[in-house]
């Protein structure tokens, strides 16, 4: 039984519906954006509705999880950032969500799609320029020209700084997206190994199967999740303090 | 969930970026320059050879701009 280890990434539609040429097609990956959606609002809404002293379990996770949320603002963007904070946990919960729950066999992980991560990071640097733009008017554009920089050596600095800020959604969308492709490809290969080996063979790569499933969903997800959100707090602090270096911030 | 000032969690996140931020800036210049050269002004590889050279600068700059952040 020969399967390609791409197979897990393909989409079929369940209900095409075409509005005026664009397809908004119900697939297993939009389904599966409900499902995160609607279990992140569950799990919030109980976890909040009781507001005990002494936190119970549910509470004392979703504590932990906006306490994780606003460390990291705090850390990047200072107490200003906080003005950001529903933005930052939304995009943090949600692509969590989304990385946890795809590992789950069967379903569907939606940040292994370049064009869901890449509309996030498209949006944040959006707004991270619109931001910028519209707090420091032409005198944003600054950025591109790295403090301490002789005279002569614009022509070649500024070139170099518009990839390197260009390059910043690039990395965002490339990061995930690559990450999780990476992950599920290499599950989807040892599971064929798994249906096409012998069997006194077959529990090797069954148990690298177990093994990498819990790397991914203890470390990558989590991880991957963090990055894309401390970058999303770096980025629109750049824009608000309007230093490409806000390193000496610390 | 670890605390985000957790030196071990951080450096980790740290560290899994600093391949990705070269390879997207290369990304953006050879593309930029690949484009210069198809559809804006048929110069050539030469756009495309520019491109890829700035586009490394920008990743070593991005890389190097990431370490001056790194949690000390």
């Amino acid at each position: 039984m020969e399967e390609s280890p791409l197979h897990p990434f393909e989409l079929h539609n369940f209900i095409p519906i075409n509005l005026g040429g664009l397809d908004i097609s119900i697939n297993k990956a939009v389904i599966m954006m409900w499902v995160v959606v609607g279990l992140i609002s569950i799990l919030m809404i109980i976890a909040g509705s009781a507001r005990r002293l002494v936190p119970g379990k549910l509470q004392s996770l979703a504590e932990m999880l906006v306490d994780f949320i606003r460390g990291m603002i705090l850390d990047t963007m200072g107490k200003d950032g906080m003005k950001f904070f529903p933005l930052i946990a939304t995009l943090f919960l949600f692509i969590l969500f989304c990385n946890w729950l795809g590992l789950i066999p069967g379903t569907y992980t939606v940040t292994s799609q370049i064009i869901v991560t890449g509309v996030f990071a498209g949006t944040v640097y959006l707004l991270s320029l619109v931001l910028g733009f519209a707090l420091h008017g032409l005198k944003f554009l600054g950025i591109l020209v790295p403090p301490g920089t002789p005279g002569w050596m614009l022509p070649l600095m500024v070139p170099i700084e518009i990839i390197s800020q260009l390059a910043r959604p690039v990395s965002l969308a490339v990061r995930l997206f690559a990450n999780m492709t990476a992950g599920h490809t290499i599950l989807a290969v040892l599971f064929g190994m798994v249906i096409s080996l012998p069997f006194y063979v077959s529990w090797l790569p069954f148990a690298a199967t177990l093994f990498v499933n819990a790397l991914e969903m203890c470390l990558i997800a989590p991880i991957q999740a963090y990055i894309f959100t401390i970058l999303t707090c770096v980025y629109l602090g750049d824009a608000v303090t309007l230093h490409g270096h806000s390193e000496h911030a610390h | 969930m670890p605390q985000s000032q957790d030196p071990l969690y951080a450096g980790l996140g740290q560290a899994v970026r600093i391949g990705t931020e070269l390879l997207a800036a290369l990304i953006v210049g050879g593309g930029l320059g690949w484009v210069t050269d198809t559809y804006l002004l048929e110069t050539g590889p030469w756009g495309m050879v520019i491109g890829l050279m700035i586009g490394a600068a920008a990743g070593v700059r991005n890389a190097y701009r990431m370490a001056q952040r790194w949690p000390k």
